[in-house]
């Protein structure tokens, strides 16, 4: 399926404006929700390249498991006190000026750059990618599995409450 | 039709705004949550990258599986850290952690 150059443009304005409030919103739980639009965002740009099993997994993955695990932590972290931290810390003031410069030559070497790439889409299908998922990359993608249950087992280790005897 | 090179300059803009948060942010939720604004601006331009390449076409695609999977990952320690932090010393603050200073 071809997109026109404006649904990009909507599309790039539904990822980039969430991303820049989330980063700016001082309340960390509308930073998550900011957040949630955001990946939102991102999955329609995956709609927009015809990656639609990814699109999916963005959904699946990132706004509803990835979410829900950060805003459980912003949940059990909240302050007893309720005492309004500082929230940007002292250096931050060169943040975003390097942020900026980083754009900026991102920007500047990404559009100028010549790939060996066509102009337009090639619709890879997702037989293509499953193909390539279970033949070629089997073996990393089983990998994968170990390495979700070793991070399984570290974050319970490192989040469960010492019971002192 | 949009070109490769929108989406990539797209990825980088993602990529720079997640960059700023890590930067300027004190939370180390917040730092998180940064990070995963980065691994999202990769997954764009490898699925960018999957849709417009002459060869290997869907190879972008696998990779942001991994991409996901490994990011599944850093996130559930990355809080689970958070949370140990906070149990030690009700607090957030990444520039607090100073214990290995010289």
């Amino acid at each position: 399926m071809q997109f026109s150059t404006p649904v990009f443009y909507i599309v790039a304005a539904l990822v980039i404006i969430p991303a820049v409030l989330m980063v700016s919103l001082k309340n960390l739980i509308y930073s998550a929700m900011a957040m949630i639009a955001c990946f939102s965002g991102v999955a329609a740009v995956f709609v927009t390249l015809n990656a639609e099993l990814l699109a999916a997994s963005q959904l699946l993955i990132y706004v509803g498991a990835i979410s829900i695990l950060i805003l459980f932590a912003i949940m059990l972290t909240r302050r007893r006190s309720g005492a309004v931290g500082i929230f940007f810390h002292r250096q931050s003031w060169a943040a975003l000026p390097a942020a900026a410069a980083l754009a900026v030559v991102l920007g500047l070497v990404l559009g100028s750059a010549r790939f060996n790439a066509g102009s337009s889409p090639k619709n890879p299908a997702t037989a293509n990618l499953s193909r390539l998922l279970f033949n070629q990359y089997a073996f990393p993608f089983e990998l994968a599995s170990l390495v979700l249950l070793a991070a399984i087992v570290g974050a319970v280790l490192l989040a469960r409450r010492e019971r002192r005897p | 039709m949009t070109p490769l090179q929108h989406y990539l300059v797209l990825a980088g803009v993602l990529f720079a705004v997640g960059a700023w948060g890590v930067l300027a942010r004190r939370n180390i939720i917040m730092v998180v949550m940064c990070l995963e604004l980065m691994f999202n601006a990769v997954n764009i331009a490898l699925a960018a990258f999957s849709n417009y390449a002459n060869l290997g076409a869907g190879r972008g695609e696998a990779f942001v599986f991994f991409v996901l999977a490994i990011a599944a990952a850093e996130v559930a320690v990355g809080l689970a850290i958070g949370i140990a932090m906070f149990r030690l010393r009700e607090r957030l603050d990444v520039d607090e952690l100073d214990e290995m200073k010289g």
